[in-house]
């Protein structure tokens, strides 16, 4: 592997991935911490992607299966699915609501399969390191408020648990769901940012961040 | 006030002399830990990543912040949480009742997600944080510290205590049309955890709670 020059990698040092103390790569313990250290995160590209593919298979019956049922005496049975949700709160003239649920439920699931696509390419490639890293930060941030629609099935569940003018029941759809933001989560965890900097390294790196070096 | 100080990338040279390097966690560019003074954040020149900051009090502030995130954490659990008033009947709902409701349902391993996301995360962050923090406002560290600082940087990820506020606001909204949900006190206990407990892990370094957790001396 090449590594850039001004790297821990490039001096034979590793950093800790948990404690941040830095140690020769022979050292197999970190001496403070004791967690296991590795130059860069183990299988990281692999687990990446294989958490990434899961997470897109789940993604259909998450949106095709209904979140919620409801039976009221008043209408009949309804269900919902993430995006009927989005839909009713807008017929409804719930604006804002709307437009939470559907960048929470919609818009982020998408972004985040396009850019852990982008930044498993960047890894690859060894493009915009900077702008990239960037995009894992937000990438590894912004993946929890897709539980959103999760919590509000629990909530309405727990609420109207005891049956009353209407009953409530969570829809596998949910569960799927919620399985898509874990496995966004844990892919987003898994990418090691590093390789992005290794792999334009590798490709002599963009004149931008080579005026950066040699202070 | 925070201010920023950018630290020079030193000569391959100076970096085989010096005792102390520090790493880049998300770019692996190795540096000399530079003297900074209080208050100041140290960032990546090359990839804007947030290297590490210096508090000299942070010990005793996020142990008072994490104490009343406890607090509240007892409190929203005691209380009831929602009450739901309609035509016919009145029911309360605990936090509790969010995981049990699911579970009666049949989703077992949903339950068990929101459950870890709400309350079991934040208990674990409070429990372990505590454990660090109070015996080093006595330079003191107790048995296993380590592995249980390293538990917390776990425990951070998985806690999403602001994410369940954002659906119970919602959820008012979905069920305000069809009854009146009044907000009861384990919500208010709620958002002040939140807020206590969001303010304690921003106000820790981890770089510097592993320093200090080093200087400790074990008991």
């Amino acid at each position: 592997m090449t590594f850039h020059s001004s790297s821990a990698a490039a001096r034979a040092l590793v950093r800790c991935h948990s404690c941040g103390h830095v140690e020769p790569v022979e050292v197999r313990h970190c001496p403070r911490c004791h967690a296991s250290l590795h130059v860069r995160k183990p299988a990281s590209l692999q687990r990446t992607v294989a958490l990434t593919i899961g997470a897109a298979i789940l993604y259909f019956p998450a949106n095709l299966l209904p979140v919620l049922r409801v039976e009221s005496t008043l209408g009949g049975p309804q269900q919902s699915t993430i995006f009927g949700g989005v839909v009713q709160f807008w017929q409804e003239g719930d604006y804002p609501v709307a437009l939470i649920i559907f960048v929470a439920s919609v818009l982020i699931p998408i972004l985040k399969f396009l850019a852990i696509g982008l930044l498993c390419l960047g890894a690859h490639f060894g493009y915009w390191p900077r702008a990239l890293t960037q995009l894992y930060r937000v990438t590894d941030y912004i993946g929890r408020w897709s539980m959103v629609d999760v919590f509000v099935v629990a909530i309405l569940v727990g609420v109207v648990q005891l049956g009353s003018v209407m009953t409530i029941n969570a829809g596998e759809g949910a569960f799927a769901f919620a399985g898509v933001v874990v496995l966004t989560m844990l892919a987003a965890t898994s990418f090691d940012p590093r390789l992005i900097w290794d792999a334009a390294a590798k490709r002599g790196g963009p004149s931008s961040y080579r005026s950066q070096e040699g202070i | 006030l925070h201010h920023s100080s950018i630290l020079n990338i030193c000569s391959p040279i100076e970096i085989a002399k010096s005792p102390h390097y520090l790493a880049c966690p998300d770019c692996d560019s190795l540096y000399s830990v530079p003297v900074v003074g209080p208050e100041e954040r140290v960032v990546c020149p090359r990839c804007q990543a947030n290297l590490f900051s210096r508090h000299p009090n942070f010990v005793h502030r996020a142990t008072a912040l994490v104490f009343s995130a406890a607090f509240f954490f007892i409190l929203a659990n005691v209380f009831p949480f929602l009450s739901l008033r309609s035509d016919y009947r009145e029911s309360d709902m605990y936090l509790a009742g969010c995981v049990s409701g699911l579970e009666e349902q049949g989703f077992p391993v949903l339950a068990a997600m929101v459950g870890v996301f709400t309350l079991a995360a934040p208990m674990l962050l409070i429990g372990t944080l505590l454990y660090v923090l109070v015996p080093l406002l006595h330079e003191r560290r107790l048995p296993w510290a380590q592995p249980i600082c390293r538990a917390i940087h776990q425990a951070r990820r998985w806690n999403m205590v602001e994410v369940f506020l954002l659906g119970v606001l919602v959820s008012l909204l979905k069920l305000g049309s069809l009854a009146t949900l009044t907000l009861d006190t384990s919500f208010w206990a709620f958002v002040g955890l939140i807020v206590c407990l969001l303010a304690a892990l921003a106000a820790i370094d981890y770089a510097e709670l592993w320093e200090r957790l080093e200087d400790a001396q074990p008991s």
